[in-house]
């Protein structure tokens, strides 16, 4: 019998257009010729499961994930039931390729109307590495990676990162990943250390974060997605020039943060990078203080709606909005920042707002929103190849933060004094996780003290407003 | 990290030529559970020098002073858009401004003056060092406990490690780190020596104050004012009369606390 050849999405988000997908993500659709015959009037039962190629897999989690196949009654449940059961392995997350082979039964112990299926499986290298280099606005990075996937042989991981900038910061992390299938919401328990070095000069600080993160990520349903957090860090905050701002200069030194998280999204999009429909909700609380000399509360919300309004014309209205209760102890850098191509476009990074001598001091309370018009390139050149990575789009971006310092009347009152801009430009999107963006922008509305940018303005980010 | 580019020192020179404004602030650690020796040596110097110049400033105390200052260590003073510190940049930034203590002396009394400050530098401030991050008793009962006192555990166990670390290696490649105590003290006893010898029966050392009565008064009245578990470098310091009546005499001319 035939061979089926599946391959699951990475992020097992629902599936549209047909049972199987295709074989590379990135290939056009191929009209999968429909069959003929009616499978599920054709009986059938699974006898046997062979599993070949695995080597330090351990055999109970494969067991597991194919062990749904013999409770097949028809042919077409086997081949559901197989392509699920491939779904599962490849969520695994151990092995490279994975092709699944359906045969009649033989041999002693066959039935009359007895399968069998067959997984072709190949396991991942004990070990991957890389080694590439990356710019930043500051700084040229060396990165070194390494990654032991399928370490213990269920599906556990482990990598590292080292970068080392031309500036003599370095940055690491190590990561210890553990998927746990079989326990009821299938939690992936996440382990890391890190150490990092950023600079923000639109605030004139540079900090060095050194930390532990606890990461707990599990799915109540296919779209929601939920993760627990536990993070200590040390933050150590110091100056970038002997002219930065004294406010600025006040919140330096080393403060250590312990921070529980609750992040939920609930994600119904079709794609996370130029989605044409769908929606997609991400809440994040946080409570800072339990240990540690920085006590506060912080909500963020962001929301994302996507309607195709024309066949390639996509309208998308986008908003974000956070709350910041600070208890004791925060600082400029715990604060929120608007403004940059990532959120208000046509203002400098974190360009509207609060600031003092020319530095942003960022504001506890923000709500900020962008519509968007997206459309393919103009003439549509390189169209169902290289000119589907990249999309042409009009924008419209509004947003406000507000004063830390102020009382309630003026929270309000600042959080209605609206920046506002608008422009267009072309998006393109860089693999499935993060996008550049050039624009022309135009600030529509300013507040006194903001930093606007008009003209032309360069974006990387995974998260756009 | 401190850092200072050329920019921003030859903006520090041309613009510091006005005045000296009323709001100056000067930022220490939290004198009575945070600051350590050294740092309370040379924050009560820079202090006396700035009463000697009969100029204005406010104490200001943080927690954070050390990582605010712009080279790392304390005091500082923050004079309108500037922060200048430790005592010798803070003498050159009023010379700027035209207040100077040492313009009646001449040029080779100004050099004696200078290498008297850098004996200071070089051996009374090591000692002191010595004294709180490396004698096992001082650091354990008085050090360790005041240096932590800021941060929640375990962040001060973490950045008292870090800080005697950093002071260990400074005093290892001063060559400070292999002497013994006694080594440390005669020192000391050599630094004082030198300095009574040239204070002599003056009330000053060079007649008038100057920095170097304003050093010499914030180290002397420091190790001889603070009680630590080893007692050996205050009885050393106390043997010399003159230097000790010098911290006196400055202490009740500039800092009556009536």
């Amino acid at each position: 019998m035939g061979t089926v050849h599946a391959k699951a999405q990475a992020d097992n988000v629902s599936t549209v257009g047909g049972l199987f997908e295709l074989d590379e993500p990135d290939t056009l659709e191929v009209a999968i010729p429909k069959p003929t015959i009616k499978l599920n009037g054709v009986r059938a039962r699974v006898d046997r499961v062979h599993v070949d190629g695995l080597s330090r897999t351990k055999d109970d989690i494969v067991r597991s994930a194919v062990d749904e196949l013999f409770h097949a009654t028809d042919f077409e449940d086997v081949i559901l039931k197989a392509h699920k059961a491939r779904r599962s392995l490849d969520s695994l997350g151990c092995f490279k390729d994975i092709g699944v082979y359906i045969d009649v039964s033989s041999g002693p112990g066959s039935t009359p109307e007895g399968l069998e299926v067959t997984f072709q499986v190949r396991e991942l290298s004990r070990i991957v590495g890389g080694i590439n280099t990356t710019v930043s606005e500051n700084e040229g990075n060396l990165v070194l990676g390494v990654r032991l996937p399928n370490v213990a042989g269920r599906g556990e991981r482990v990598s590292a990162e080292y970068s080392v900038g031309h500036r003599s910061s370095s940055n690491f992390s190590v990561a210890a990943t553990k998927p746990f299938p079989k326990s009821a919401l299938e939690p992936v328990v996440t382990t890391s250390v890190y150490q990092q070095n950023h600079e923000y000069p639109w605030s004139g600080y540079r900090l060095l974060d050194r930390g532990v993160l606890l990461d707990v990520a599990f799915r109540t349903s296919p779209a929601t997605k939920h993760n627990l957090q536990w993070e200590g860090t040390v933050r150590d905050a110091s100056v970038l020039s002997k002219t930065t701002s004294f406010k600025v200069r006040e919140s330096s030194g080393p403060v250590l943060k312990s921070v529980i998280r609750h992040i939920v999204t609930v994600d119904h999009r079709d794609e996370a990078i130029f989605p044409t429909h769908g929606t997609r909700v991400q809440f994040s609380s946080e409570l800072a203080g339990l240990g540690g000399g920085v006590a506060n509360i912080k909500t963020e919300l962001q929301a994302e709606a996507n309607k195709e309004i024309v066949p390639g014309v996509v309208v998308q209205l986008t908003g974000a909005a956070g709350v910041l209760h600070d208890v004791f102890g925060t600082e400029i850098p715990e604060l929120f920042y608007l403004g940059g191509p990532a959120t208000i476009r046509g203002f400098q990074q974190r360009g509207a707002g609060p600031h003092c001598d020319g530095l942003a001091t960022g504001g506890t309370m923000y709500w900020a929103s962008g519509l968007h018009l997206y459309t393919p390139l103009p003439f549509q050149p390189g169209k169902g190849g290289l000119g589907e990575l990249f999309r042409s789009h009009l924008f419209l971006n509004g947003g406000c933060l507000a004063h830390p310092e102020e009382k309630t009347q003026a929270i309000i009152e600042s959080l209605s004094s609206v920046r506002v801009s608008c422009g267009a430009g072309v998006a393109l999107r860089l693999g499935r996780v993060a996008r550049v963006e050039l624009n022309y922008c135009f600030p529509l509305r300013a507040a006194a003290g903001d930093a606007p940018a008009p003209g032309i303005q360069l974006g990387v980010s995974a998260h756009f407003l | 990290m401190p850092e200072m580019s050329l920019k921003d020192s030859i903006i520090t020179s041309l613009s510091a030529q006005e005045p000296w404004p009323d709001n100056v602030k000067l930022f220490q650690p939290y004198e009575v559970e945070q600051i350590l020796l050294p740092d309370n040596a040379s924050c009560l110097a820079v202090q006396a020098f700035l009463k000697m110049c009969n100029l204005p400033f406010e104490v200001e105390m943080r927690w954070n002073a050390e990582f605010m200052s712009p080279s790392g260590r304390v005091p500082f003073i923050k004079c309108g858009a500037f922060v200048v510190s430790e005592l010798e940049p803070i003498v050159q930034f009023a010379a700027n401004k035209g207040v100077s203590l040492c313009s009646k002396l001449s040029t080779e009394e100004r050099a004696e003056m200078r290498a008297y400050m850098s004996l200071i530098t070089n051996v009374l401030v090591n000692a002191e060092l010595y004294i709180s991050w490396v004698d096992q008793d001082t650091y354990n009962t008085v050090t360790r406990i005041r240096n932590s006192s800021v941060y929640p555990w375990p962040l001060g166990w973490i950045q008292t490690r870090s800080k005697r670390n950093a002071v260990i290696k400074r005093l290892k490649a001063l060559h400070w780190y292999d002497k013994t105590l006694e080594q440390v003290l005669a020192d000391v006893e050599q630094c004082c020596n030198s300095l009574s010898q040239r204070l002599g029966d003056k009330d000053y050392f060079f007649g008038t104050p100057t920095e170097l009565d304003a050093l010499v008064f914030g180290h002397v009245f420091t190790i001889i004012t603070t009680r630590l578990p080893c007692r050996k470098l205050a009885d050393t310091v106390r043997r010399h009369v003159s230097l000790v009546a010098l911290a006196k005499r400055v202490d009740e001319q500039y800092f009556k606390r009536a």
